[in-house]
């Protein structure tokens, strides 16, 4: 009693109730998930990088990809691997993916990538293609099938109108609140390639979906929308455990659908605003989703992020770092069957600005 | 020049106009013609704000702001922490042309900043007020 | 684990329920009698102290201490009002302010006694003379040795929602209590040595008893920090030429240069946005982090290397106090070091800029002398000279920001009229 002092008690209690930021060995030790399969990767996205003239770009976004980087270099011990979520580019110019490349050629491991709607429509990805290899693909690591899907194709008649070059296309894409848009999809092609790539797999084998765009019908309006979602999500449907990990929409969602649990990540650039938010039109975003702070634009990194993924028996335990932000961690619960907010998900533990309106 | 002096209150009736309507009484047509003024403004403002706004970093409003959405028009005047003082919404809109776009301010009584407002309200119509909230 | 969890919980409770709450002494029902006093005191006309309800008296003077100019204790209860562009000092539930309490904390906070070598007093770095800083660049305490942080000004400090340039402590009574013990501070090994220098002392244990009612053998170092925080709520400064310009009505209060000057701080400068104005107050911080490239050069390229050193050695139970203040390396980790967020690495707390103009050198390691250097750091977007590289790690909100030497200038100036005249005269400025 007498060497126990108030600050021993807050440093406990600091260590503790940080759990949603501590590197990751910390956490396995404290809650005894020390497993040879238990593994962990990061995931960063939407980097958005702009060229504004040359050489110059958006020193914005420049700098949100730099810090996920630098951050992302902290974590000890390192991540199995670091998957890339999409929109490495704002108007997929080669400048600017090039030079997106260039600052994530920093991270320290093996980067994995995914393609975004702003890569691929300026020249339907050849850039994208020549330095990064195929734009689907699956891979298979510690027992997990992984899968990364481009699911922000759309129509062949949209894709290959008679534009007034790719950069017009780019153009209309680029928009999110396009009224004369066209909304994402995997497609039919892709659907049959992943449907013989899933044929191989055991089912009790955990199947992982990295895609861009969120394979659920969220909003159609901002394209948080993939149009065949409910067949790919029926591909998924003979698995024990499914997860689709999703960018674009730069905001924290998550939901579960069946044996399919969904995550979005942040963007490093910029946040979007919640569907809900946009009074004219009603939109469709999972109920549990407790949401991101409410961005305070005076600090440009704020409601921007990376993360980083627990993966233990299949489930997804997925840490956001968000800068000048308390990290979030939303983790797959067995009792309720989906993923939750390790610390929020109950209404009283939520702040005011994690009310949107 | 009796039918003449006839033709006159005729023609009037037929252009709906009385000569006792002295007060500002509109009608019908009055209201459509001035919704569609506004309408005009509104699709002006939708094009400053989708890309119509010089600025160095290549920027627009709707990049953050799809469908003006979380702008909150309904919630000025209010204290803003980066203004440090109760403002305006022409002068949040300001600041944000001055700071992630790195652009020019408009002056807060231009056509432009009113087609702006026009535009970031008329997405927001139906929300009740609710000044000074966070 | 757990149960010590519990054990501590419990403790907290009992902690809060010995100390008796007693109530505010309320000397003066009559303002004039308490602005008569503080004339009488320190020849100061009390202009813009508003509703002055109850005062605690000032100190009667103890021969054997000796410490500067008194201040001002008008530190009320919440609800009240207090100084001119200031809120009303937050004082916990468990920590009433009475005079005696007040006078007590005033006398330790003074006392060389509790340390080491006896030389070093919480006064030897944050000296009134010199608005409560030492206007050194990194502080010096037992045998000279020097430390890697620069005194921040206790001026103020009762409206932080934590304490130290990283806030690891919640609170003035628990930062109080941390750097008797550090090596380069106060140099004691524990607070059994200060304790038994109080014990001894003459006066003390009567004090003590008056206030916290223990007994000699019980007085225990919380009671001694809880003395000391009373004390420090009372350093509280408002009312400065900003203060009387902004919320007092008084358009020429502030020179054509420092209104400019104040443009720039809530426009181009952006320096509103962690250096916060209110509408009817102003505190000039937000209790927040943030990392604006100061050090980042010292472990450039070996962030990783230092931060996993470091948290190793906190984990195999290395103390954060006194590693961040004996290892350079470590110091810059910022708030890091506290919460081992990777979004925190080389973030500090943002100072408050009241008296800013009275405390230099600036920042977390005193490495900027002048405020001008300051304006210039801040102009080149977080470096010292506009090609340094910038730290991966920099906050939102610092970028460069073309500020025209007028500009600067005035802002400059600006910074000048948030000295309180008070601390203004006790430094000789």
């Amino acid at each position: 009693m007498s060497k126990y002092s108030r600050r021993d008690f807050l440093r406990k209690a600091s260590v503790l109730a940080a759990a949603g930021t501590l590197p990751i060995s910390l956490v396995e030790v404290a809650f005894g998930e020390s497993h040879p399969k238990n593994f962990t990767f990061a995931f960063i996205s939407d980097s958005h990088i702009t060229q504004t003239k040359g050489n110059n770009f958006v020193e914005n976004w420049d700098r949100g990809l730099r810090r996920s980087v630098a951050e992302c270099n902290l974590l000890d011990p390192r991540p199995d691997f670091i998957i890339y979520g999409g929109d490495i580019a704002q108007l997929g110019k080669p400048e600017e993916i090039d030079h997106g490349l260039d600052i994530l050629a920093g991270l320290r491991g093996d980067v994995r990538y995914v393609m975004g709607e702003h890569d691929y429509y300026l020249d339907l990805g050849s850039h994208w293609r020549k330095r990064l290899g195929p734009e689907r693909y699956s891979f298979d690591h510690k027992d997990v099938h992984f899968v990364v899907l481009n699911s922000i194709l759309t129509y062949p008649e949209w894709t290959h109108k008679q534009w007034d070059g790719g950069m017009q296309r780019m153009l209309q894409m680029a928009r999110l609140d396009n009224p004369h848009g066209s909304p994402f999809m995997v497609g039919d092609e892709q659907r049959q390639w992943l449907q013989a790539d899933l044929a191989k797999i055991d089912k009790a084998t955990p199947v992982v979906v990295f895609s861009h765009s969120p394979i659920q019908k969220i909003y159609k309006g901002w394209n948080f929308w993939t149009d065949d979602a409910e067949q790919v999500q029926a591909l998924l449907k003979p698995f024990d455990k499914a997860t689709v990990i999703y960018g674009h929409v730069h905001q924290i969602q998550y939901n579960q659908i069946d044996n399919i649990s969904f995550h979005a990540v942040m963007a490093t650039a910029w946040p979007w605003p919640y569907p809900s938010t946009y009074k004219q039109a009603e939109s469709h975003l999972a109920k549990l989703t407790v949401p991101m702070n409410r961005a305070d634009p005076f600090f440009e990194r704020d409601a921007t992020g990376w993360q980083f993924i627990d993966m233990h028996s299949g489930n997804v335990d997925l840490r956001y770092v968000l800068p000048g932000n308390t990290s979030r961690r939303v983790a797959f619960d067995e009792e309720a069957g989906r993923p939750m907010d390790t610390r929020y998900q109950g209404a009283m533990a939520r702040i005011p600005p994690r009310n949107h309106y | 020049m009796k039918h003449r002096l006839l033709a006159i209150p005729l023609l009037l009736a037929g252009l709906n106009l009385s000569l006792s309507a002295l007060a500002d009484e509109f009608n019908a047509d009055d209201l459509k013609r001035w919704q569609a003024g506004f309408m005009s403004t509104v699709k002006s403002g939708e094009k400053l704000f989708h890309g119509g706004i010089n600025n160095p970093n290549t920027m627009s409003c709707d990049q953050c702001h799809p469908n003006a959405a979380n702008t909150h028009p309904e919630t000025y005047p209010k204290f803003q922490q980066q203004l440090g003082k109760v403002a305006v919404l022409g002068e949040m809109i300001n600041w944000c042309i001055r700071n992630p776009l790195k652009g020019k301010p408009l002056a807060l009584d231009s056509d432009d900043m009113a087609a702006l407002q026009a535009y970031i309200t008329w997405e927001r119509r139906g929300v009740a007020l609710a000044p000074g909230k966070h | 684990m757990k149960l010590f969890m519990l054990t501590g919980s419990a403790l907290a409770i009992l902690l809060s329920q010995t100390v008796r709450a007693e109530p505010l002494a309320r000397i003066s029902h009559r303002p004039f009698t308490a602005a008569a006093q503080w004339h009488a005191l320190t020849g100061v006309r009390s202009v813009g102290m508003l509703d002055v309800v109850s005062a605690t008296p000032a100190r009667p003077s103890v021969a054997n201490v000796s410490h500067a100019a008194p201040l001002n204790y008008l530190a009320t209860n919440a609800g009240e009002k207090s100084w001119l562009g200031l809120p009303p000092v937050p004082i916990p539930a468990n920590n009433p302010q009475t005079p005696e309490k007040i006078e007590l904390g005033d006398r330790l906070f003074h006392d060389a006694r509790l340390s080491a070598d006896g030389k070093v007093s919480c006064s030897t770095c944050h000296d009134a003379k010199k608005a409560f800083t030492d206007h050194k660049p990194v502080s010096t305490g037992f045998r000279n040795l020097n430390g890697t942080r620069n005194a921040p000004t206790v001026l103020n400090s009762a409206y932080m929602k934590t304490l130290f340039w990283d806030g690891r402590e919640p609170d003035l009574e628990g930062q109080s209590m941390q750097p008797p013990i550090n090596p380069v501070e106060g140099g004691l090994a524990d607070h059994q040595p200060l304790l038994a220098v109080i014990r001894a002392d003459e006066t003390y244990p009567t004090a003590f008893k008056k206030v916290f009612g223990v007994s000699t053998q019980d007085i225990r170092m919380e009671q001694v920090a809880k003395a000391i925080a009373s004390f420090e709520r009372t350093l509280v400064s408002g009312d400065s030429p900003f203060d009387r310009w902004r919320y007092g009505g008084q358009t020429y209060a502030l020179s054509k240069a420092q209104q400019r000057g104040f443009k720039v701080f809530v426009g181009n400068g952006r320096c509103v946005s962690c250096h916060r104005i209110e509408q009817t107050q102003a505190l000039f911080m937000d209790n927040r982090f943030h990392n604006i490239g100061i050090g980042f050069k010292k472990i450039r390229g070996r962030e990783f290397t230092v931060a996993e050193a470091f948290i190793k050695a906190k984990h195999a139970g290395a103390d954060v106090d006194k590693t961040v203040l004996m290892e350079k390396d470590a110091s810059e980790l910022g708030r890091f070091a506290v919460t081992e967020g990777l979004n925190e690495v080389g973030t500090f707390k943002t100072p408050t800029l009241r008296n800013i103009a009275l405390t230099q050198p600036y920042m977390h390691d005193g490495s900027l002398k002048t405020l001008a250097d300051t304006v210039e750091f801040y102009n080149n977007g977080g470096r010292l000279k506009e090609d340094d590289p910038v730290s991966p790690f920099l906050s939102g909100g610092i970028r460069p920001l073309n500020l025209s030497d007028q500009e600067k200038q005035d802002l400059v100036e600006f910074l000048r009229s948030l000295s309180s005249p008070e601390i203004a005269k006790a430094t000789g400025e």
